[in-house]
């Protein structure tokens, strides 16, 4: 039903009236005719409404002659006629066109770029990089070779390992996936040295390979040489260059200092907000003053939105919150254990793997309005460290 | 004669299972529920009102009694009437 009601509204029709005696005649007349006919009401015994296709209606004339009757038109729909319409309003046609033209000429650049999936990665980076390879708001879509960008990301950025584009309307979106790095690993035939990775207390030295020039109790610094791979005997002429091996036990030492006031001042909002609104253009920007910050305190909350990435228009609402400066002494007691807390979270984030804490020491300390805690932690853990000897001959 | 050709086309009809309507040039009238009535195979309007419909077939005249009824669709084939109706009456 709905289809042929779309044909009909497609073809177009009319809608008559028609007046007469003998309106069954016309309608038997009509009929073997061929004339579509449809919807007939009987308003009166004399008049009759129906609906009739355009061409229907011209074919009418000669039954309208037979019957003696008189036929008006009601009513025009369909398509036909709106297009007759539209002909006698060309600049509402021409603006009808100029809209779909526009709203397609629009659709046709990327508004926008979204990475997706990247943890380490900053956007930024990809974003840059696209902007390297010519790809930046507001590039057309169309120009755009997809598989060819997303092997230059791959090639780019080592630590991808997959990455997907996709045009979504105006919004270019890239997903990717980050994969591990695994620690480089040096081969066990080229040679090295073991050196220590941070200063400490040696504990133990097990040389797996190569020569140990440190002994128990020495004090070494960062990058100091502890296992040689270089090994130097007067039988051989020249030094033999081998992958020294083994582990370095030494106690190193962690601290962390945290100061803390005791008096504290909390800013407190006491919910009264006053709004402003400023738009900027680039960097000269207008502000809607109504007169002056009623607050003694308060925080200035600015929030930024960009009408157009591309356009340099940017309307900043500046929130000013009007807050309460209240004092607060805290317990020193807690105020101690909390500090502790705090700083052995921090070192225990430090630590490597396989390292024993071997002892900690707290010292709390009043200086003014302040309390300082600091923790040191003794640790027993391998600081040896594998770097390759580069052969000068090479 | 007429009566004899009749019963012949009626008893081919039968035997092949053909549709009587078109082997023996009847109207075919489906009703749905009380608001539609559809006749196939007719020869024209007699009367038409808002109340009172008659419609001329082969068999006679069928006459069709309602409220609010219109024509929906008149072609050569077939008359779709809807409204409300109440009655179908065959006058011969």
């Amino acid at each position: 039903m709905l289809a042929i009601k779309l044909w009909n509204y497609f073809k177009g029709y009319v809608i008559i009236r028609v007046e007469g005696l003998t309106l069954e005649k016309f309608i038997n007349l009509a009929v073997n005719k061929d004339i579509y006919l449809w919807d007939i009401k009987r308003i009166e015994y004399t008049v009759l409404e129906g609906k009739v296709s355009i061409k229907g209606f011209k074919l009418l004339k000669e039954v309208v002659k037979k019957v003696g009757c008189r036929v008006y038109i009601i009513e025009k729909n369909g398509f036909p006629f709106l297009l007759e319409k539209l002909k006698k309003r060309k600049m509402f046609g021409f603006g009808f066109l100029l809209f779909i033209g526009l709203i397609i000429f629009l659709t046709s650049f990327i508004w926008n770029i979204e990475v997706v999936g990247n943890e380490k990665i900053l956007d930024q980076e990809i974003i840059d990089f696209l902007e390297e390879i010519d790809i930046t708001t507001g590039k057309m879509k169309y120009s755009i070779d997809i598989d060819n960008v997303k092997n230059q990301i791959l090639d780019n950025f080592n630590n991808i390992s997959f990455a997907s584009m996709e045009i979504k309307g105006t919004k270019l979106f890239i997903e990717v996936k980050e994969q591990d790095l695994p620690p480089e690993e040096i081969d066990l035939t080229t040679p090295c040295n073991i050196i220590a990775s941070k200063k400490g207390i040696i504990e133990k030295v097990v040389a797996k390979n190569g020569k140990s020039v440190v002994t128990e109790g020495d004090i070494v610094e960062k990058g100091q040489l502890l296992i040689t791979g270089v090994i130097k005997d007067e039988m051989f002429e020249k030094d033999m260059v081998i992958h020294a091996d083994g582990e370095v036990f030494a106690i190193t030492r962690y601290s962390h200092i945290i100061e803390e006031p005791i008096e504290k001042e909390v800013k407190e909002e006491t919910g009264n907000v006053l709004k402003r609104r400023e738009i900027k253009f680039g960097e000269k920007g207008i502000q809607f003053i109504e007169g002056n910050i009623p607050f003694k305190e308060y925080i200035i909350i600015d929030e930024t939105k960009s009408l157009l990435k591309v356009l340099p228009i940017k309307i900043v609402t500046h929130e000013y919150r009007e807050v309460e400066l209240n004092k607060i002494k805290q317990n020193i007691d807690s105020l101690k254990i909390r500090s502790q807390v705090l700083a052995v979270e921090v070192i225990n984030k430090m630590l490597p793997e396989n390292s024993k804490i071997l002892s900690k020491d707290v010292k709390h300390t009043i200086e003014g309005n302040n309390l300082i805690t600091v923790v040191v932690l003794e640790v027993y853990e391998d600081i040896g460290e594998k770097q390759i000897i580069y052969n000068e001959e090479d | 004669m007429k009566n004899r050709i009749d019963e012949l086309k009626s008893n081919i009809s039968e035997t092949f299972e053909l549709p009587k309507d078109i082997v023996m040039d009847l109207p075919k009238i489906s009703v749905i529920g009380n608001i539609q009535v559809i006749i196939s195979n007719h020869k024209g309007i007699i009367e038409y009102s808002k109340e009172t419909l008659r419609i001329n077939t082969n068999i006679g005249v069928i006459k069709i009694t309602g409220s609010d009824m219109y024509l929906k669709t008149i072609l050569t084939e077939e008359i779709i009437i809807a409204g409300t109706i109440e009655k179908i009456e065959f006058l011969y």
